[in-house]
Formats: structure tokens, C-alpha cells, sequence
């Protein structure tokens, strides 16, 4: 098909998964609603965690906000997985399909618009984060928290798809979120590994999304450096090939 | 039913393993551990989802006409709420055994022995139907499932605001001052206290006039909306 | 070459249900080919699997010389598909979508849009473009569908069911789009579950019923082949039995009906001209006369055993199979005789 037509594809069909926020009064709400009142709740009832000795940070709400970033990301890549199982209930799935465009730009077509759109509830809760006294995480921190958030959409929106292909039905959604939701909690999201409790500090050992949180987290609640910023690059390059590879089998399956 | 229990189930998870350290901490009241306080948080977390899905169940009856050919047939108006509160009742009633199984699998300690748990879910199920009740009543008053969908990001907003995860006097403004006249706080206490202590009347009472309280505007809204939608035919 | 051809072609979905229970088909190129049937004889999954949306369990398929399992994507690049689930997107704008399904096909982005717009025109869309699909009646669906679908100049197109649900005079501008198409040179493939539109574009049809084809061939051939047209005569009172004596002659006698004499007669149309003669000479006095050829449906039942869902006219949906008249055939006025 040619790499430039690939491109026109790829960005045509980004620009139509705008159209959800964009031409649809009130669309964009729910996924930064619930992000939103996680972050302003979970602040305020376990606010007093930072008085716990070995908490990394005096200020709660800077400890929590990339989790709250992650949730964004999660909801958003949920929708994505939403209005594709969606078109595949209403036919529009089939026009994609049917055309000769390739399954792998199809499927970027659908995911790379998650990352982007995962830009409203960041916006957001960066907006009511600082307000609230979040710290400011210097240019460094905030770039790599962003990458990481639209990285994390991108993880979320491939689950979401890979769902939608398996179930061709919308009411997959809440095993979309729950997934990405579970995810995200069960890592270092309450306090740092240290002073979690149980079942829960192994498990956030070893999720690779600890380490894009601690990624994500550092700007926040302290200095950027190198040896803070790659691990949790690599978990989230790792985990995008892995959920991009099986979103990628589900659409190739999708004829079967 | 099962999307009811299992998500507090796990979220009570994450949070005991997640915050679990906070019993450190000076203010916090003395427990046997975080699991035994906030075992009861999870149960009337799990009870206000019940509440919320059976007004979008009643929600969805109403949209699809149902409601109308029960009401047109010689039931008592109450009867077809009560009906669904039954339900209701009985998924209270299961919720509470349910999470009294997992705190004493996990290592919790009802204080209040037997009676405390027979009385946790007595508590339990009246805050299921309490509830329901108020879903009951924003169904009739909406006759939209979407609308009672939507109000379900109130439900945590509710819980952040009271008791049900960290105690009072941890909590920061304004879910500190919210939290002190929340009726929610008043019946996690009830409950709680039946777990991390022996029996104290002021708290049980509190938590069943609390009860009565919630119990009380949800009969009143119920009312109201059935008569208006009566009105309306 | 043929433009499509399968060979026991057959799927086989999971829990065990057999929508298509191996066809063979061979389409020429340039060819209307119309799949008849009722809902649920597998039409839609024969589209599916001949536009590569679905893969087949058993036998092959191949569409433009390709095969649709192994070239899937030479296939879909040759093909323009329309399906009964006019796949469009509420949200965009009918200019919006016949440039992405350009962008799609690999159209530059100038072409697409050159093309976006001569199609919009073709199918008369070109004031409507601008807003947005989900303002569009279903006819104007089926046109953007069907403009869409042609964006890449396909050799062969697939409608699945073009005029189920359209009113009347948006079903004949399809029929004329899609002849229009057929004489610059596209194969079309369709499926649908009304005669009128079968016998009207098709230059051959295959009847499907359970997942088979019961019977293939041109409309005439098939109709010939299973009934001869019959006459209708009604006469002036009291000459009945005369005049079936007389008509006794011509063909084998059918029950009357309505008060009219009924003949089958071999010859078609050019046997009526005899049998006027001979009324004429008898001196009998005719009221009308009309010339009644087998139908589609005819051909249906014979086949098959009941009559195809929606054999009345399309259009007349409302009227209700009890108001099916009894013989199933659709008058053709060849000739109404009046005294």
C-alpha cells in the first residue's frame, strides 16, 4: 500500500476517534470525572499517610497525582476499546475490514488517538493538582510524566481493542476498565514499596507498571534523574508490545 | 451481583494492602489490624452499589413500560417497590456474610463475637434496603437508567466524604467536617464498632438512626416520585 | 476468467449451525448476478465470505482471480462492497466519509478528493455532503454507501440487500445506478430478498435456500423452465362454458378464478392471437383478456416448497401474506382486451 498511504490512514483514522470528543457534547466528561474524584478523594481520606516515617513525599496529592494520570490514561484507552466494540456492533468495523488497508495501520489508526486523548483528563487533574498544592515537577518531570501517560493510554486502548475483537459486544467495557484499574493499583499507588502491607508490596515488586509509575512519580515528589526514568521506560515499551501484539492477533483473527 | 461484591472485595484489598500501615500511626484508633477497620467500609460500599443497581434495574423496568403494567394491575403501590427491596435485602443480608468470611479468613477479629455478627448483618441488610431504597426512588423520579448510571460516580464521592476508609480524625478537609454529620459515617461506626470493639449502644444507635434517617427520605422521595409519576400517567 | 468463483464453498459456525452448506458458483465477468432468498438462507454470510470478512470453513473461494483466504488483500483491493448494514458513521459528514474510505483504499489525497466529489454528484448527495450521516434518510444512506463503495473503481461490487427498507422511487434509483454501473463494465454481486428486484437487474440469479442453491440460471430461463404463461379471460355472462370449451384447445385448462377463464398457454404471447380469433369466431364477447407469466416466486415455490418473504410488490410492505393473491403470479399487461 505504500508507507505515505499508510500515514494518510493512520492519521485519518485519528482524526475521526476526535470526532468522539470533539462532535459529541459531553463525551470527553466521564473519563475525567472519575480520575478526578479518585484523586481529590483518595487525598483527602488518606492524606495523613505522608505523616507515616519512610513516606517519600510531605505532600499526598504530589505522591498520588501520576497514579490519578495512569487512571486517565486507563479510562481513556477503555473508551477506545468502548466505540470499537461499538462500530463492530454497528457495521462500521466492516468498512475498515473490507478495505485493503493493512491490519497493523488499522490498529494504529485506532490506539495512537488514545494517547492523545488521553491529554483532557491530564490536563485536568495536572489543573486541580497544582491548585491543590502539587509540586511542581520542573519541565523534565512533566514531559516524562506526560510520554508516560500517553504511553499508558496506548497500553489501555490496545487491552480495550483486544477485548472488543474477543467479545464484539460493548458490554465488555467495565472488564476493560477493571483490567487497566487493577493494573494501576496494584502498584507502589498508596504509598512507596516499603510501607505497603502483605500481598501487596510483593505484587507491586514485581508489576511493571510500578516502575512507570515511579517514572511518572519522581518530578512530583522529588528530582528526575536517569536511573529513575528507564526502567519505567522500558516496563512501559514492554507492556505496549505485549498488549499491541495481542490486539494485533485479535485482528488478524477477526475474519476467523 | 457478582460486580457488586467483587469490586469492593478487591478494592478493599488493594487498600488494606496499600495503606495498611497507617495502624502506625498515633491517631489511629486501636484495631487488631487495618483489614479489621475497614472491613465494614467495604460491606456499606458494597451495600450503595446494590442501591445503585437496583434503581438502574428499576430504572430499566420503568423505560421498558414494565412498571406501567404492574402499576395498572391491582398491586399496591408499595408492593412494587417493596418487591425489589426484598431482593435487595437478601443481597445485604449475603454481603455481609460474604465479608465476614473474608475478614476471618484473612486474620480479622469480631470483637462483638457471634451476637456482633449477627448483629453486623442486621445492619448490613437494613443499609442494603435503605439504600435501594434511595435508587428506588431516583428511578421513579427519573424513569431514566442512564441518569441513575450517571450518579454512580456519587457513590464513591459519598464514601470519600465519610468514615468508611480512615478514621475521622485522619481525614483532611473538607472530607473531615463532611464526614462528621455524613449519615454514612454513623452507620460505618455502627457497624465497625461491632468489629474492633465490644458492643457500645451509643454507637449502634447512632448507626441505626442514621439508618432510619436514610431509610426515611428514601420512603419520602419514593413516595413523592410515585405519586407525581401517577400524576403523569 | 470468471470474475467470482467458489467450489463448495461452506461455513460452518460454532455451536454447529450451517449457514452455508457448500456452493458453487461461477460468475462471468460484467455480470449482475442476484442471490435470492429469504433471511437466514446465508446470503449475507456468502458476501461475507467472498468480501473477506469472513473466513470459510470448506471449500474455496476466488473473487477477481484471487483467492479471499490466501490474497485477501488483492481481493479487497478489487472490490467495492455495500452491505445491509449501511456502514456508515453518524458522526461524519457524507464528504468526510467518501474521502477516508479514499484515504483507505490508498487514493492520494487530491485524487480522493476529486473523486469524493464527482461521486457525491453522481448519486446526488452533493447538497447534502456536508452534514452529517446521521441527519441522512435511509435512501440517502444507501446512495452515500453505494458512492463510497465505488471510490477506487472496484471491477466487481457487493450489495448485500441495496433497497431493503427504501421507499419505492429511492429503490429505482438504485436500480438504475447499479444498471448504469454494470454497462461502464462493474460485476455486481447481489443479494436480496425481493423478485421484482432479482428479475429486474439480474442477468442470472441463483435462488439460496438453508445455505444452498436450489436453482440457477437467467429470470426468463428459470421461469420458463418451471411454468408456462397462462390467459385470463372473462367474458360476457353466461358464455363461460362455451368459452372454456373453446380455450380447451389451445392449452390445459386451469380452475377458473374471479369469474375468469383460466388456459395455459405453451407458446407464451404468441399463442394469444389464435385463441382471440377463435372467441371472435365463436361469437363470444370478451370483457378482458390479460397474458399472466410465471413468477420468481413461482419458481420459488417449486423449488423450494413456500413462498419467498416479501414476493408482494416492494413498497406494498404494509399488505400482509394473507393478502397474497392465490396463484402468486404478477400480472404482466401484455394485452388487455376491451369489447
Amino acid at each position: 500500500m505504500g508507507l505515505r498511504a499508510d500515514m494518510e490512514t493512520v492519521r485519518a483514522l485519528m482524526r475521526r476517534a476526535l470526532n468522539e470528543i470533539l462532535r459529541v457534547p459531553g463525551a470527553a466528561i466521564p473519563g475525567v470525572l472519575a480520575p478526578t474524584i479518585f484523586f481529590l478523594g483518595l487525598t483527602a481520606v488518606f492524606g495523613n499517610l505522608t505523616l507515616l516515617p519512610g513516606f517519600t513525599s510531605d505532600s499526598y496529592q504530589s505522591f498520588l497525582i501520576p497514579i490519578s494520570l495512569m487512571q486517565g490514561a486507563g479510562f481513556t484507552g477503555a473508551a477506545t476499546g468502548v466505540n470499537l466494540a461499538r462500530d463492530i456492533e454497528q457495521g462500521w468495523f466492516d468498512r475498515l475490514l473490507a478495505s485493503p488497508a493493512p491490519r497493523g495501520v488499522l490498529l494504529a489508526g485506532l490506539v495512537l488517538s488514545a494517547s492523545f486523548r488521553a491529554l483532557v483528563p491530564a490536563a485536568v487533574l495536572l489543573a486541580i493538582g497544582f491548585s491543590l498544592g502539587v509540586h511542581w515537577p520542573g519541565p523534565g518531570g512533566l514531559a516524562i510524566a506526560l510520554v508516560v501517560t500517553m504511553g499508558m493510554a496506548i497500553v489501555a486502548a490496545a487491552w480495550g481493542t483486544t477485548l472488543a475483537l474477543r467479545f464484539k459486544s460493548q458490554s465488555a467495557a467495565p472488564l476493560m476498565q477493571a483490567g487497566m484499574l487493577l493494573l494501576i493499583l496494584t502498584t507502589t499507588a498508596y504509598a512507596p514499596l516499603e510501607l505497603l502491607t502483605g500481598w501487596l508490596q510483593e505484587v507491586a515488586r514485581y508489576n511493571p507498571v510500578t516502575q512507570v509509575v515511579e517514572a511518572a512519580r519522581q518530578g512530583f515528589v522529588g528530582s528526575v534523574t536517569w536511573g529513575e526514568t528507564w526502567p519505567g521506560l522500558l516496563a512501559l515499551a514492554g507492556l505496549t508490545a505485549l498488549l499491541v501484539a495481542l490486539a494485533l492477533r485479535g485482528m488478524r483473527r477477526t475474519a476467523a | 451481583m457478582a460486580p457488586i461484591l467483587i469490586f469492593p472485595t478487591l478494592l478493599l484489598a488493594i487498600q488494606v494492602g496499600g495503606a495498611g500501615r497507617a495502624v502506625d500511626l498515633p491517631a489511629f484508633p486501636e484495631v487488631n489490624g487495618f483489614l479489621d477497620f475497614m472491613i465494614a467500609g467495604a460491606m456499606v460500599q458494597a451495600t450503595l452499589l446494590a442501591g445503585n443497581s437496583g434503581g438502574i434495574a428499576l430504572a430499566l423496568d420503568i423505560e421498558m413500560g414494565f412498571t406501567d403494567r404492574l402499576l395498572a394491575a391491582p398491586i399496591s403501590r408499595f408492593a412494587i417497590v417493596g418487591g425489589r427491596l426484598v431482593g435487595t435485602a437478601a443481597l445485604g443480608a449475603v454481603t455481609a456474610i460474604w465479608f465476614l468470611v473474608i475478614a476471618l479468613i484473612f486474620g480479622a477479629h469480631i470483637e462483638g463475637g457471634a451476637p456482633g455478627a449477627l448483629l453486623i448483618i442486621l445492619l448490613v441488610t437494613c443499609s442494603a434496603v435503605a439504600f435501594g431504597g434511595i435508587g428506588a426512588a431516583i428511578a421513579l423520579r427519573s424513569g431514566s437508567a442512564s441518569v441513575v448510571q450517571g450518579l454512580f460516580p456519587l457513590v464513591f464521592v459519598i464514601l470519600f466524604l465519610s468514615t468508611a476508609f480512615f478514621p475521622e480524625q485522619l481525614l483532611l478537609e473538607p472530607a473531615r467536617s463532611v464526614a462528621e454529620w455524613n449519615p454514612l459515617s454513623f452507620i460505618v461506626e455502627g457497624i465497625r464498632d461491632l468489629v474492633i470493639s465490644t458492643f457500645s449502644a451509643t454507637q449502634f444507635a447512632e448507626g441505626v438512626a442514621a439508618l432510619a434517617l436514610v431509610a426515611l427520605v428514601g420512603v419520602g422521595m419514593s413516595a413523592a416520585a410515585m405519586r407525581g409519576r401517577l400524576k403523569r400517567g | 476468467m470468471p470474475a467470482i468463483e467458489t467450489r463448495d464453498l461452506q461455513r460452518v459456525f460454532s455451536g454447529g449451525v450451517t449457514a452455508v452448506a457448500g456452493v458453487d458458483l461461477e460468475i462471468a465477468e460484467r455480470e449482475i448476478y442476484a442471490f435470492l432468498g429469504p433471511n437466514g438462507a446465508g446470503k449475507t454470510t456468502m458476501v461475507r465470505m467472498l468480501t473477506t470478512l469472513l473466513r470459510p470453513t470448506g471449500g474455496s473461494a476466488t473473487v477477481a482471480g484471487h483467492d479471499v483466504v490466501d490474497e485477501a488483500g488483492d481481493v479487497r483491493r478489487a472490490i467495492g462492497v455495500a452491505l445491509q448494514e449501511a456502514a456508515l458513521d453518524p458522526l461524519m459528514t457524507g464528504r468526510e466519509l467518501i474521502r477516508l474510505q479514499a484515504t483507505l483504499h490508498g487514493l492520494p489525497r487530491a485524487e480522493g478528493r476529486t473523486r469524493a466529489e464527482r461521486l457525491l454528484a453522481r448519486v446526488g448527495l452533493e447538497t447534502a455532503a456536508d452534514r452529517r450521516v446521521g441527519t441522512y434518510s435511509g435512501g440517502m444512506r444507501r446512495r452515500l454507501d453505494l458512492a463510497s463503495a465505488l471510490v477506487h473503481r472496484p471491477r466487481i461490487l457487493f450489495l448485500d440487500e441495496p433497497t431493503t427498507g427504501l421507499d419505492p422511487v429511492s429503490r429505482k434509483a438504485i436500480w438504475e445506478e447499479v444498471e448504469k454501473l454494470n454497462t461502464e463494465g462493474t460485476t455486481v454481486f447481489l443479494t436480496t430478498q425481493y423478485l421484482e428486484e432479482a428479475d429486474n437487474l439480474a442477468d442470472r440469479v441463483g435462488i439460496i435456500d438453508d445455505g444452498r442453491i436450489v436453482a440457477e440460471g437467467t429470470p426468463s430461463a428459470l421461469k420458463a423452465e418451471i411454468g408456462r404463461p397462462h390467459l385470463e379471460v372473462v367474458l360476457a355472462d353466461g358464455t363461460m362454458d362455451r368459452a372454456e370449451e373453446i380455450l380447451g384447445r389451445f392449452g390445459r385448462q386451469l380452475p377458473a378464478k374471479d369469474g375468469a377463464a383460466l388456459v395455459e398457454l405453451e407458446g407464451g404471447a404468441a399463442g394469444v392471437a389464435p385463441v382471440v380469433r377463435a372467441l371472435d369466431e365463436a361469437g363470444l364477447v370478451v370483457e378482458s383478456l390479460e397474458l399472466v407469466q410465471p413468477s420468481l416466486d413461482d419458481v420459488f415455490v417449486a423449488k423450494t416448497g413456500y413462498h419467498l418473504e416479501g414476493s408482494e410488490t416492494p413498497g406494498a410492505e404494509e399488505a400482509q401474506p394473507g393478502d397474497r393473491p392465490e396463484r402468486g403470479g404478477e400480472p404482466e399487461h401484455v394485452a388487455s382486451i376491451d369489447p
